[in-house]
């Protein structure tokens, strides 16, 4: 039982983690009129 | 306009160079930022945004209608403009590898003299850094 619910486990955190490691690491803008 | 980008919802530093006229924002760590909101933060506070690049990292995937997008959040992703590099990414569609990518989610308009911060948002990729 316990085999099982590890196995599923692993299984979710593969699905998961990429997206979780996913993000914006940095933006840059180049704007006019600025004083 | 630096206190007005750095009170947005998940940046950390605003960094702004007058003589070059760039802005340089530094997502926090969970980098849940939005790119749209600071484009509208930066119209509110009487600047005009020309350009916006930005770094992301996320999954390639295929929308319902077929365009590729990078997903970079569970429930955010930014449809990608079709391109050279974009066209090499789409074999990474729907697969668990994840890219980093540079690239320009958006322009003023040629002619224009005021931004619409209200178009949606595209990314044109200019550089793949990794595929992980």
């Amino acid at each position: 039982m316990n085999t099982k619910k590890l196995a599923l486990l692993a299984l979710l955190v593969s699905i998961v983690s990429p997206v979780a490691q996913a993000q914006i690491k940095h933006i840059e803008m180049r704007v006019e009129g600025m004083t | 306009m630096k206190q007005h980008l750095g009170r947005q919802s998940g940046v950390q530093t605003v960094e702004v160079s007058l003589r070059d006229g760039k802005v340089e924002v530094t997502p926090k760590e969970d980098g849940q930022i939005d790119p749209a909101q600071l484009l509208k933060a930066t119209y509110d506070s009487g600047v005009t945004a020309a350009e916006m690049d930005m770094t992301a990292r996320g999954k390639i995937v295929k929308d319902s209608s077929g365009s590729l997008a990078l997903q970079v959040e569970p429930n955010r992703s930014f449809a990608l403009s079709p391109n050279e590099l974009s066209k090499g990414l789409e074999v990474l569609a729907d697969t668990q590898t994840v890219v980093t990518v540079r690239g320009q989610l958006y322009k003023k308009p040629a002619g224009k003299k005021k931004a619409d911060p209200s178009v949606p948002l595209n990314l044109l990729i200019l550089e793949v850094q990794k595929k992980e």
